[in-house]
């Protein structure tokens, strides 16, 4: 079990140098820089700031460079906002992203399951056709959609809420809803069919055929059998809701790390590309590691051994 | 004679489906005495298992028990809320399935699945239940119980599973087991296995047995007495011996010709049933085994048959036992010797 954490932890290593190499060189390839603009700059500048930030140097070299850079966990200056690093950057928005990414999650938990279960558990009367239609709506409409939609009826119209920022607690709802909205209609679908799907099963009808309680049956022997697709989904989903979202930040103002990722590419921003994306990688691969040593929670049939190779 | 211990009356289940009722169980009716082995038996669909999950409460949503009544030690079990019949499954009257290998928990520990039971019908404290749970895998021949408490389903086979779930079963000294093809998804030794351990448990705690199969060899070696059911009805009942002897339905006598016997070395081929079983959606009118039946008269197409007198206990639902039947060799009770 330890050599498989450590074999798993080498490999997360492995993994994110493969991005980084791959990022690096396709980023590198693709026209322009982060000092190409309409406005000409004069040949003499720009020589200037590619001596500075040593993107003169021979291809090779700056990789080598940025490589020693992330290994002392520097992440480089931004080539953007003079005088602030990726790593102020990523602090900087890391907090607001954070904050309103782990509500969003707590509203995912919080309703996107009981939905499932009730929906499951009034399978095809009025409570479950319900749950599906604003599911299915929750799936399908995009959330710019969403977040536009409600920031009009409800700080326009309304006034209950600000139109932005987050410096009132209230400010926090429509984001987060917005957030959580595509991921509960998600995990409110999957726990559904999940449960539905073991409730079918035999051992539920051994369950009640030992004359346990209705509670007893559907709790302890249901949805924990049920919930192993859930926690398999919700590894990628917690990456997603901590790294931020371009567009519902860039709505709502928030000064997260969401709008950076798209940001940095549009301004060629090399080292904010890099440093966000490793950012990401790194939290999904943790988020994937996590939710692999759950399932030996979950299920005892799963067991995790090194490879012998 | 005593009070039997079950006492089933024309009990009728149907399923309401998209396509119309399905007809599963119609007008069952059958005793059981204390520490008795009731086999019954029929092809898929025969409505074996419908009629005992019928009794237990466990249809699913789309089956409706539509008339009829199951006394069990005085109760109706038909008119039971469901408080009261979960509080009598696992406890009075118990039940094992056909698949060990997916009827137990995958997620909890084998102890953990049989300590539940005794605590949803006992009170008592949980180190006696587990204490009560060691004494029965010691019972159904579990060794090193203590341990295996603590292990899961997929790290036994298939037939310790069986034991497993008959531990499971057994755990609150049920008055009747229902045995729903307890040996079906068993290779053949494990399966002498299971059934001489389930018989010498029955005479052991003097249960009755109701064991659903449709194994006529399984139901000679364990049973006492017999239901053949055939469409959902019960076309023959006796006691085992009598049956075999003289089976009073073409159907029985179909499948006891079906059975293999391997001492005979003439080889030739089983002698099948033609045809196919009857579609309960529209079940016929008459006898649900007439298009089958070599010796169908246009009596059997248009009125089902009673169930007839074949011998003091052994009754048959065929127009052949009628008094203006013609006699058939083998079947009508005056041309064999009383």
């Amino acid at each position: 079990m330890t050599a498989y954490v450590v074999q798993r932890l080498l490999l997360m290593l492995v993994t994110l140098f493969a991005i980084i190499t791959l990022t690096f060189f396709l980023m590198h390839a693709v026209p322009g820089g982060p000092f190409t603009s309409e406005k000409m700059l004069q040949p003499e500048i720009q020589a200037a700031l590619n001596a500075k930030y040593h993107l003169d140097d021979p291809l090779w070299l700056q990789y080598l460079n940025y490589l020693r850079g992330v290994l002392s966990l520097d992440l480089g200056p931004s080539f953007k906002y003079a005088g602030m690093s990726v790593n102020e950057i990523i602090a900087e928005g890391l907090p607001v992203t954070m904050k309103t990414g782990a509500l969003a999650l707590i509203c995912v938990v919080a309703l996107g399951v009981p939905l499932g279960i009730v929906a499951a558990l009034n399978r095809n009367r009025w409570p479950d056709t319900l749950v599906m239609v604003i599911a299915t709506i929750g799936v399908a409409v995009p959330s710019y959609v969403i977040a536009t939609v409600a920031l009009y009826v409800f700080a326009l119209r309304l006034g209950w809420v600000p139109t932005f920022g987050l410096d009132d607690w209230r400010g926090y709802f429509l984001p987060v809803f917005a957030l959580s909205g595509f991921w509960i209609s998600f995990i409110a679908r999957l726990a559904r069919s999940s449960l539905l799907e073991t409730l079918q099963q035999d051992y539920m009808m051994t369950a009640k055929a030992k004359g346990l309680k209705r509670g007893t049956v559907l709790f302890k022997h249901g949805l924990r059998n049920s919930l192993i697709p859930v926690v398999t989904v919700l590894g990628p989903v917690v990456a997603n809701l901590l790294t931020g979202s371009f567009v519902i930040e860039q709505i709502f103002a928030l000064p997260g790390i969401g709008r950076h990722f798209v940001l940095s590419i549009t301004n060629r921003d090399y080292t904010a590309i890099m440093g966000i994306t490793i950012f990401y990688a790194a939290v999904l691969m943790v988020m994937i590691f996590i939710v692999d040593m759950l399932y030996l929670v979950l299920d005892p049939r799963i067991k995790y051994r090194a490879d012998a190779k | 004679m005593s009070t039997p211990l079950l006492s089933v009356s024309n009990l009728s289940t149907s399923f309401f489906t998209s396509r119309g009722e399905v007809k599963a169980v119609r007008g069952v009716s059958f005793e059981l005495r204390a520490g008795e082995i009731l086999g019954i038996v029929g092809e898929s669909g025969s409505g074996k298992s419908i009629t005992c999950m019928s009794l237990m409460g466990l249809l699913r949503s789309s089956g409706r028990v539509i008339d009829g009544s199951a006394l069990f030690e005085g109760r109706d079990l038909l008119t039971l809320d469901e408080d009261e019949l979960s509080a009598l499954r696992g406890n009075d009257i118990s039940m094992i399935f056909q698949d060990p290998m997916t009827s137990l928990n995958p997620t909890l520990t084998v102890g953990e699945q049989v300590i539940e039971t005794i605590l949803r019908h006992r009170k008592v404290t949980r180190a006696a239940a587990r204490a009560r749970a060691i004494e029965l895998f010691e019972l159904v021949r579990i060794p090193s119980a203590a341990k295996r408490l603590r292990s899961y389903p997929h790290e036994f086979s298939g037939g310790m599973r069986q034991r497993v779930m008959i531990a499971i079963a057994l755990a609150c000294d049920p008055k009747l087991l229902i045995a729903d093809e307890p040996t079906t998804a068993l290779d053949v030794t494990i399966q002498r296995q299971i059934l001489a351990l389930l018989k010498e448990l029955q005479g052991r705690l003097g249960m009755a047995v109701i064991l659903i199969t449709h194994d006529l060899g399984v139901i000679a070696e364990t049973a006492d007495r017999v239901l053949v059911m055939y469409g959902g009805m019960v076309m023959e009942e006796g006691p085992v011996r009598e049956l075999f002897a003289r089976p009073s339905h073409p159907y029985t006598r179909g499948l006891l010709a079906s059975i293999p016997d391997l001492r005979d070395d003439t080889h030739h081929r089983l002698t099948p049933i033609p045809g196919s079983p009857p579609d309960m959606l529209r079940p016929p009118k008459g006898c649900p085994f007439a298009p089958r039946c070599a010796h169908a008269m246009a009596q059997c197409n248009a009125a089902l048959p009673p169930l007839y007198d074949a011998g003091p206990v052994h009754r048959a639902r065929c127009w052949l036992h009628h008094p203006q039947a013609p006699r058939v060799a083998g079947i009508t009770a005056e041309l064999v010797p009383a």
